[in-house]
This record gives C-alpha cells, sequence and structure tokens, in this order.
C-alpha cells in the first residue's frame, strides 16, 4: 500500500471545546461560513417516571459524545474522482488537495463527499478544505489542530502504523460508514459510541456550528 | 458562508492609512488575494509565508477565565499571521505543556477586530450634568480628540465630587483582568478622595465565610495534582472544567482518570466534563444541592455508613455528644436529619422531591462515596452561587467530613473549580511567584473593600453589594450590614479599570435605569462593551498586545497552576488611538491638580522588571526559595531599566525566547501539597483556625455572622431552607422552569464574545430538555421567548436530554442587545434575566432564577456570527 497520511481521533478524550476548529480558522484565516475542522455533537436518550417513584424523572439510555473531523484524505476520495478539471487530486502521500488555478468552483466535490470537506469560498469562487497543514509538515510540525487540542484527543501519522497502535476502526456515529470513500482516519471509541448507521441518537449542533 | 467576511468589512469599515491596514488585515490573513484577484493571490500568500521566517513572540492571555496558558503569537514583519500553544515543555503524566483553550486560539480576531475602539467620543447631546440623558445607549457618537475627552472627564469628576462629594462617585470595576494586576484599578480616584466601591463574593458565591468558619480556609481543601491522581473516587460536584476552567486542567482529570479513579458527576446538566469523564451522573436541580447532601446524610447514618470515629476525633457539631462550648445539643446534625425534634427525617425520598434525583441513586451514591478510600469530593463554585448557598457548602463540607477522606493522599474534601481546577485551588500557595512591582499601595477612603467584602462587624465603608449597586443607585439607598438601611446618592458613573459593569451585574434592566439616572458615565474599554454603549464619554484602551509586556505568575487567583511563570512580551503598537490606562489614569489625575509621579510612580516597564528580578522559586526541599532568573549587565542595559545583576535558577534570555517556566514537579517530590494533613495526623498539636481547632459543623458565628449581613438568617447546621426562586417557586405557575447560568466556551465572562469565530463555534443557546420542549412543541434552533420576574431575553434552543427537566441554562456574558420598546434582549444575557436577590454574605445567587420558554412568534433572529460587530467608526471618521 502507498503511503497515506491520516488523522487519529480519541473521541473518548474529545471534550468538544473546538480548539481544533478554532487553530484552523486561525492558521487558514477562514472566514465566518468555512469550516474546515469541525466538531459533531451527538446524544440520544430520554427521560421517564422512575421505577420506584413515578413523580420522580430519571434519564434512561442518555449520553454525549462528540466527533472533530475535517477533511479525511480518503483512500478513495470521490471528490477527486467527480472533479471535472483534474483540480482535486490527490499527492503521494495521501494527501486530497486543490489547485486553486484549475477548480472552476462548480462545487460537484462538495456534492460527492460524504463528509461537507470541500467547502466553497463564495469571495474566493474556488473551493477549499483541509490541506493536512502540508506547509507545516513540510516543516516537520503537527497540523494546527493536533497542536492545539488540550486534550491530546488528536494525532496524525502514517495509517498502518496508527491502524497498529489504536485499530482499524474509521467510522462512529453520527459519521457515514466508511466503505463509501475509506477515510484516512482511526478513531479510538468513546465509551457510548454507537455504530455508524445503527445509531439510536442525533446529531445536536445549530446549523451554523456545522 | 457570510455575505460580508471578517477582511471586507475590515476594507470598508475602518478609515485606516494603507499602510496599517495592510499590516492588520494581512494579520487576519488574505490582502494579498483582495489586492491581486484570487489565483494571484493564493500564491502570493504561499510565497509571502515561505519568504519569511518570522517570529514567535510569547503573548498575553489575561482574562477572568480561571486559566493561565501560553500562547505565541507569529510575527512576521510586524504581522501577525498565527497564533499556537505550548509544544516545547517536557510532556508527561507529571509534566504537561501549557496548552492554550479555544478562546486562546481565536486571540488574533480578538485584538485585531474591526469593532476595536479607534478614538475617544462623546454622546452627541451630552453637555455638563447629563443632556438627554435618556439618549444613552441610543445616542450617536461623535470622535473628539484625546484632550477634550480628557478634560470632560476631569470636569465633570471635579464638579460633582465639589458639588455632592466623593461618595457620590460610584466605580462599579475591580476585578483586574485588563489591567497589569499589580496596578490597581481605582487608584486615581482614591488619590483623589476616594469613591464608592461595589464589593461581594462574585464567582465564590456562599465559599467563604463557611469555609473560614467551618474549616479555617476560605476556599481551599482539595490537594494538589499529583495527590488527586492517587484518589480511587473523583466527584465533581457543579463542576465542568470543560468551560469553566478551558485549557489544562480537564487534561490532568483524564491523567487521574487513566490511573484508575472512577468519577462522578453532579450536576442539573450532562456537562462536556461528565460526557468525557463521568463515570456516574447524578442529575440535582440547581440550588437544591443541600436537600440531596442532607438525604445523603440520613442514609449513611441510618446505616452507620459514617466514619464515627473520625467525626468523634476531628469535627464538632455532628451530634450531641459532641457540640462546641455553648451550643445548644439539640441543635446538632445528626437530629436534624433523622427529624428527632422537627418530626421531619430528611430521607432520600423527601430529598428527591426537591432536588428530583431518585432516591435509590441518592442511595448509592451515599453508599459508594462512604465506602470507596480515598475519595476526592471536590466542588466547584457554581452550586454556591446560589440565593442560601451557604446551605449546601455547610451540607457539602459536613456530608465529606462523615466519609473521613481528609489530610491523606488521594483523600480531600474541598472547592476546586476555576483557577488550578483539580490543582489545589486559588489560595494554595505558589511554587514560582512575581517579585514587587514597587508602587505602593493607595486605600481608597470611602470603601476599601472589594473582593468578597468587609467583615459583618466592620462599619468603615459606604459601598453597595454587587448585586444592590443598581438598586442603590435609582432607589437612593444601600444594605450596610449593621448599620441597616443606609441613604446614597450616586451622580456619576466611573467605568475605567476593566470590568464590563452594566453586563455582568445583575438585573441589567434596572442598571440601564441607574445609568440613565445620573449625571455623568465614563467608560472606557477596548470594544464598544454595555457600560460603554450606555456612557457620555467613552476612552479607548490598549489589550496586553500593544503594551510593553508582562508577568503572569502563579501567585494570583487567575492561575492555572502554582507552578508556573509566564513572561509575555509586546506583539503590536497601539491600535489606533487606544491608550493604556495607566496613562490615561494618569492624565486625568494631572488635570484634577494630583502629581502624576504619585498616580503612576513607577514606569510600567520598570515594573514589569521588578516582577522578574524579584521572582522566586522553590528549591527542591520543598522549603527554600530563590531567585528564578540570572540577570546581566548586559540584559538591564538592552531592556533600559534600572536594576543590578543576579543569579537565579534559569538566565534572563531562556525565560524571554521561551516565555515559560515550569516548576519539575514528579510524584513524592516535596513540593505536593496534601490539605490539613498536619491536622490528621495530630489534630491536638496541630488545630485547625477554627474557633474548636477543630472542624466546625455546627459553627454559631457564621451563622451570627452572616445574619448580621442584613439579607438572610442562617442556622449553624446544615439545613435546606428553599430560597426564593428556587425549585419550590417554579410549582406556582407563572414561571414553571429552574434558569441557573453556566460558563460558556464562547467567552471568558463577557470578554470575547464579538468575536465571530466563536460566535460561529459556540451559538449562545438555550438548553432545554427534551420534554420541556415537547410540551411547548419545540425544537433545536426554534426562535424563544425566555420571560422571567425581572426580564426577557430572545434566543434559539438546543433540546437535550442531557439537561434535567424543568431546568433550563443558558452562557452568562452574552453582550446585552436591548429593545428599549419591548425590554427584549436578543443577545440573551444572564443578568438580563437575573434579579438581585442579594443574600448571606454578599452573594450573587446567579444560578437561582425561575423563568418561562414560549415559541417567539417575531422575526427571527440571524445566528449571532451574522451579527454585525459593534463597529463605531467606519469609512467617514
Amino acid at each position: 500500500m502507498a503511503k497515506q497520511l491520516a488523522f487519529y481521533i480519541d473521541t473518548s478524550a474529545c471534550t468538544a471545546c473546538k480548539a481544533c476548529q478554532i487553530a484552523c480558522k486561525d492558521k487558514n484565516s477562514l472566514p465566518v461560513g468555512l469550516l474546515w475542522r469541525r466538531v459533531y455533537q451527538y446524544q440520544g436518550g430520554d427521560w421517564m417516571p422512575h421505577p420506584n417513584q413515578p413523580n420522580i424523572k430519571s434519564p434512561v439510555s442518555m449520553f454525549a459524545y462528540s466527533v472533530s473531523i475535517s477533511c479525511m484524505h480518503c483512500q478513495n476520495p470521490l471528490c477527486v474522482t467527480n472533479c471535472p478539471t483534474g483540480a482535486m487530486h490527490k499527492r503521494d502521500d495521501g494527501v486530497v488537495l486543490i489547485n486553486a488555478d484549475l477548480c472552476i468552483g462548480c462545487r460537484y466535490c462538495e456534492w460527492s463527499c460524504p463528509y461537507s470537506a470541500p467547502q466553497y469560498n463564495a469571495e474566493l469562487e474556488v473551493m477549499t478544505k483541509c490541506d493536512f497543514c502540508q506547509d507545516l509538515l513540510a516543516k516537520g510540525e503537527p497540523p494546527a489542530c493536533v497542536a492545539a487540542c488540550p486534550t491530546r484527543a488528536l494525532n496524525y501519522g502514517e495509517l498502518e502504523e496508527l491502524q497498529k497502535q489504536h485499530g482499524g476502526l474509521a467510522a462512529i456515529e453520527p459519521l457515514p460508514v466508511s466503505n463509501i470513500t475509506n477515510p484516512s482516519v482511526v478513531i479510538t471509541p468513546h465509551k457510548n459510541a454507537q455504530p455508524s448507521g445503527r445509531g439510536t441518537g442525533h446529531v445536536a449542533n445549530l446549523p451554523e456550528e456545522i | 458562508m457570510s455575505e460580508q467576511s471578517f477582511l471586507t468589512k475590515m476594507l470598508t469599515e475602518t478609515a485606516l492609512t494603507r499602510r496599517s491596514f495592510l499590516k492588520w488585515s494581512a494579520a487576519l490573513g488574505g490582502t494579498a488575494a483582495l489586492a491581486g484577484g484570487v489565483r494571484a493571490g493564493l500564491k502570493a500568500v504561499e510565497k509571502a509565508s515561505a519568504a519569511s521566517e518570522g517570529e514567535w513572540i510569547t503573548a498575553a492571555c489575561w482574562h477572568n477565565c480561571g486559566g493561565r496558558c501560553l500562547l505565541k503569537a507569529h510575527v512576521v514583519d510586524g504581522v501577525v499571521t498565527r497564533i499556537k500553544s505550548d509544544d516545547f515543555s517536557e510532556e508527561n503524566d507529571n509534566m504537561t505543556q501549557l496548552k492554550a483553550c479555544t478562546r486562546g486560539h481565536a486571540k488574533r480576531q480578538q485584538i485585531f477586530g474591526a469593532d476595536r475602539l479607534k478614538y475617544p467620543m462623546k454622546r452627541k447631546n451630552w453637555e455638563p450634568g447629563g443632556g438627554k440623558k435618556e439618549l444613552r445607549g441610543k445616542d450617536e457618537w461623535v470622535r473628539i480628540s484625546w484632550d477634550e475627552a480628557l478634560d470632560i472627564v476631569a470636569s465633570e469628576t471635579k464638579r460633582i465630587k465639589e458639588t455632592y462629594g466623593n461618595k457620590a462617585i460610584l466605580s462599579p470595576v475591580g476585578n483586574g483582568a485588563l489591567n497589569l494586576s499589580a496596578w490597581p484599578v481605582g487608584r486615581m480616584l482614591s488619590l483623589y478622595g476616594g469613591f464608592t466601591a461595589i464589593w461581594g463574593t462574585t464567582s465564590w458565591g456562599a465559599l467563604p465565610l463557611p469555609g473560614n468558619r467551618m474549616q479555617g480556609v476560605d476556599v481551599g481543601g482539595v490537594h494538589d495534582r499529583m495527590s488527586v491522581r492517587q484518589s480511587k473516587l473523583i466527584v465533581l460536584w457543579g463542576a465542568n472544567p470543560v468551560w469553566s476552567s478551558a485549557g489544562n486542567p480537564t487534561y490532568h482529570y483524564m491523567i487521574a482518570k487513566k490511573a484508575g479513579a472512577k468519577f462522578i458527576v453532579v450536576d442539573p446538566f450532562y456537562t462536556p466534563t461528565a460526557a468525557t469523564l463521568a463515570d456516574q451522573w447524578i442529575p440535582c436541580r440547581p440550588s437544591t444541592d443541600a436537600a440531596l447532601l442532607i438525604g445523603m446524610a440520613y442514609h449513611m447514618i441510618t446505616n452507620g455508613l459514617q466514619d464515627q470515629e473520625f467525626l468523634d476525633k476531628y469535627t464538632v457539631g455532628f451530634d450531641a455528644d459532641h457540640m462546641p462550648e455553648g451550643a445548644d445539643p439539640k441543635e446538632n446534625f445528626k437530629d436534624y436529619v433523622l427529624g428527632t425534634f422537627d418530626g421531619i427525617p430528611k430521607t432520600p425520598e423527601w430529598a428527591s422531591e426537591i432536588c428530583g434525583t431518585p432516591a435509590d441513586l441518592i442511595r448509592s451514591f451515599a453508599e459508594e462515596v462512604s465506602i470507596t478510600k480515598p475519595t476526592a469530593f471536590i466542588t466547584g463554585y457554581a452550586p454556591a452561587r446560589t440565593n442560601r448557598g451557604e446551605q449546601f457548602i455547610q451540607a457539602f463540607y459536613t456530608v465529606g467530613w462523615m466519609t473521613g477522606n481528609v489530610g491523606e493522599p488521594g483523600a480531600m474534601v474541598g472547592v476546586s473549580c476555576k483557577e488550578r481546577a483539580g490543582d489545589t485551588g486559588p489560595l494554595a500557595p505558589a511554587l514560582v511567584y512575581a517579585g514587587d512591582p514597587g508602587v505602593p499601595a493607595v486605600e481608597n477612603p470611602i470603601c476599601n473593600y472589594g473582593f468578597p467584602g468587609p467583615p459583618a462587624s466592620a462599619t468603615d465603608w459606604h459601598g453597595f453589594v454587587w448585586n444592590e449597586a443598581w438598586e442603590a443607585v435609582v432607589t437612593g439607598e444601600f444594605t450596610a450590614s449593621v448599620r441597616g438601611k443606609q441613604p446614597c446618592d450616586i451622580r456619576m458613573i466611573w467605568n475605567i479599570g476593566d470590568m464590563s459593569s452594566l453586563n455582568q451585574l445583575p438585573n441589567v434592566n434596572q442598571g440601564i435605569e441607574a445609568f440613565r439616572k445620573v449625571e455623568f458615565v465614563v467608560s472606557a474599554d477596548s470594544y464598544l462593551t454595555t457600560p460603554c454603549k450606555y456612557a457620555d464619554v467613552v476612552l479607548p484602551v490598549t489589550t496586553m498586545w500593544e503594551r510593553w509586556g508582562g508577568i503572569m505568575n502563579s501567585n494570583t487567583y487567575h492561575s492555572s497552576r502554582r507552578d508556573i511563570f509566564i513572561y509575555h512580551r509586546q506583539i503590536t503598537e497601539p491600535l489606533f488611538e487606544a491608550k493604556d490606562d495607566i496613562w490615561i489614569e494618569a492624565e486625568i489625575g494631572k488635570r484634577l491638580g494630583l502629581d502624576p509621579k504619585v498616580i503612576d510612580p513607577v514606569p510600567y516597564k520598570q515594573m514589569v522588571f521588578n516582577m522578574l528580578a524579584g521572582a522566586q522559586v522553590v528549591k527542591e526541599d520543598g522549603l527554600e526559595f530563590e531567585n528564578l532568573l540570572t540577570i546581566t549587565a548586559d540584559d538591564i542595559a538592552r531592556l533600559g531599566v534600572d536594576g543590578t545583576p543576579q543569579q537565579g535558577r534559569i538566565t534572563y534570555k531562556e525565560l524571554e525566547e521561551k516565555g515559560l517556566y515550569q516548576v519539575p514537579r514528579k510524584p513524592g517530590d516535596k513540593l505536593g501539597l496534601i490539605y490539613f494533613e498536619d491536622f490528621r495526623k495530630d489534630p491536638v498539636a496541630n488545630p485547625l483556625n477554627t474557633k474548636t481547632g477543630k472542624l466546625q459543623i455546627h459553627s454559631q458565628s457564621l451563622a451570627d455572622d452572616v445574619t448580621d449581613y442584613g439579607w438572610t438568617k442562617l442556622p449553624p447546621i446544615p439545613q435546606y431552607i428553599p430560597p426564593p426562586e428556587g425549585v419550590e417557586a417554579t410549582r406556582d405557575g407563572e414561571f414553571p422552569l429552574q434558569l441557573y447560568s453556566i460558563h460558556y466556551m464562547r467567552r471568558s465572562h463577557s470578554t470575547y464574545d464579538s468575536v465571530p469565530w466563536l460566535r460561529e463555534a459556540f451559538p449562545q443557546e438555550l438548553f432545554m430538555n427534551n420534554l420541556d420542549a415537547e410540551a411547548r412543541g419545540l425544537k433545536t434552533g426554534d426562535m424563544v421567548l425566555i420571560t422571567s420576574p425581572h426580564g426577557k431575553a430572545l434566543r434559539p434552543v438546543f433540546v437535550t436530554p442531557r439537561i434535567m427537566p424543568g431546568v433550563v441554562t443558558m452562557g452568562e456574558g452574552a453582550w446585552v442587545e436591548r429593545d428599549d420598546e419591548t425590554g427584549i434582549d436578543k443577545a440573551g444575557a444572564t443578568n438580563s434575566l437575573n434579579g438581585t436577590n442579594p443574600c448571606g454574605q454578599g452573594v450573587q445567587p446567579w444560578n437561582t432564577n425561575i423563568a418561562q420558554v414560549t415559541r417567539w412568534e417575531g422575526q427571527p433572529l440571524l445566528p449571532d456570527a451574522q451579527w454585525p460587530q459593534r463597529v463605531v467608526f467606519g469609512k467617514d471618521a
């Protein structure tokens, strides 16, 4: 298998503080509306009368956790497959990039991606997305989101290495199942994490957050 | 994607010189993209960042958040291009990098915000003595020179002092997060004869006095992180460090979890902390924690689960056989719990009806904390920030002590949530601290008390408790503890020196009335905060990034750890016409005939140097201290300060480069802190600083002092007495929900609220239980009107099973946007909904409120991130 860079997400350590999201916006000077990295909150459960005390309600199957995602730099990137100009491409190290000179802003990649990673910058009239902080990588430094995480829940590395260390899980709710694009991501599940496509909860962010 | 990005706004709304525009907008990225077309621009930006390496300079992050974290600003040719945090310190379970939180990473957009105040300005209709005072908050602004602004402030101050006396000047400032902490706020006014000040326990709620009388320490009891890590069970009661102590503390708790600790979180909300750490969540309604604790005590007593040996030896007041001298033996805790004399056994079922926690859960929780040793029984400040909050902390200490977890590794009962959360508390001695800046203190002759307030018996003050300040201005009367009600006559509100008073004191609606009543209001800040918006004259202040530098040392209330020392440096020249507040006060003082050398006796740079040169760090023996810094003659000459060379642990140059020194720590070293360790070993030889030398479950002086403050009567032992606007008040119908305020990730109190990146990430939603939402036909994102007995606010609702039924909450600190016609605050500032309700020892009961929530049928709000910022002078200035 060719070299493939990947993100590691420890959802048991993620507090949904969004330091990663803001560090990304700072590093890339992103305007409001572009969220190359963002944090999904997933929750579920209900409140029922307690069996011994009918007038007291207690939580039933209540849970909540969060997942921070950016571009997954997929092994089978549909955005690259479907890009009509070749602007969207995959580098030798597996990082998916946009050649702004070739991008015509048709937004077909946005439509193709199950993770909403490519995002249209209306001001610049091009697609934009996480580039894995390629300039920092070139200097041997971690991506801004990874460096910022106060609970060390994010990391990055060679996909196979990360899989050896943390297992092969690449999807939990609310992410789509992983066999659509083979995302380059390794996930440590939160103790309440639910399998993709079979969750009992719902995404709990307000629209502008994601 | 918003219609107008931040960059475009900078272009159209500011009138900067081209040079400075290029500099500052490039600081936020992409100037070249605007100048040279999209594709060329992208390339130009890449080229620019490749061309120059730039320099990483340690930058201040200085707010009232409880943290002090490392920030570095990447400066390329005078332009700040990026922020990063600690990526160089040792990183293992004992020593961790001092990572900044979310807000720190948004600092560039805060410092260089389009809404920075640019020039001094006055209200268009202002004239001496007022001038259409009702227009405060909605008048037009007129740009004026610094000279004119300072002359107006000086002449109005002089006129008011000479006509009405110094007591007519109210200065509701003083939390010290904008100023250099070494330079006390109100210094100039104190030298000019003083002012009416505000005082109160603010964040600490009802903690200090019970702590003082029951255990001899106002706020404390939690050991350092090495010892917390030895706990088998960690109870976090009403503490959400993920939001209220962002940055490192949660990570330290994670290290404790990795070491095997089980976590139980008690809270009305399944907080982000609970979602991350908790093995079990105990839901408990706001302001009812004392009932839950007393219900636990009942189960412990009736099953013999309490550590009786410990109680007998180390405490007084638990039972009739162990009462302090002079106390009525019937007034013991055990008999109250059992209902021996009042006929009401405080069973888990009794508690459950009040606190909403199922009785089974109360029993199993009581069993678990009783049998697990060592346990860390830790509370945050929030449950004490309630009406009758004293009863919570009385009950918390008592039940904690009943488990016997005191004074041993991993075993503790105490308070720790904001500064140094999970790693001692705010009053623990520092392991490295800064020197004295060399500025002699000045007393305010009218009221020299601030936080947490005057002793109950003191009569040498004329000031207002926070939550009575606006009422006092409006009614001309204030509560003066043993002196009862006293008259007052406020003619001027002086908001120079850091605090968003009108936004952060309860009852904003009454506050606006107070602001519109007085003859003159002056405010100073870096942004058009709420007190600036309602002022006559507004003065633009620099941020810490625009000052020569400074220290964030670990002997302040706001330090995240007691073993860190941060030396930050100047990042940029002052923006627009902003000035340091020290300069502002000195200039006003000069106009009032004071000697500027007395107001500002030590140049800023020299103050900072004095703090560096005098910095002390603990030696390995844990007893002796030594100089932190070696400073050479060359260093002194280069800095241009007065000083003598000295030897210390690290060189000045190293500190300047790194910006951070951390005292090395490892388990078993001599630098740890275990509260009450000596007392536990030998309580006779090492008595506590309490009346009996023991832990006092019964304290008559506590009860007497609280009564003397003039608002609340408190029993000497823990009891549950329903507070005004508590859960009992929701049962009457009109306001069926409990509302409490949380610290919110978007802000540090009100600081950062206007930063678009943070507004986008945290939308200031009202958290509501799914059953309450269902009953109102509401779903996430719907607009709701929140009504309390004191005000109204409009917000999107966030429907979630994570909060208890009957309870709603919202982040405190949003910048008030009140519509005068309807009285509705569109920003959802919790102080627009909170009443005053002064109580206890001068407590602001922000977590005891009632409310109703209904669907909003009017125009929905835009998401906060799309609101125009409060930009006063745009291109026409």
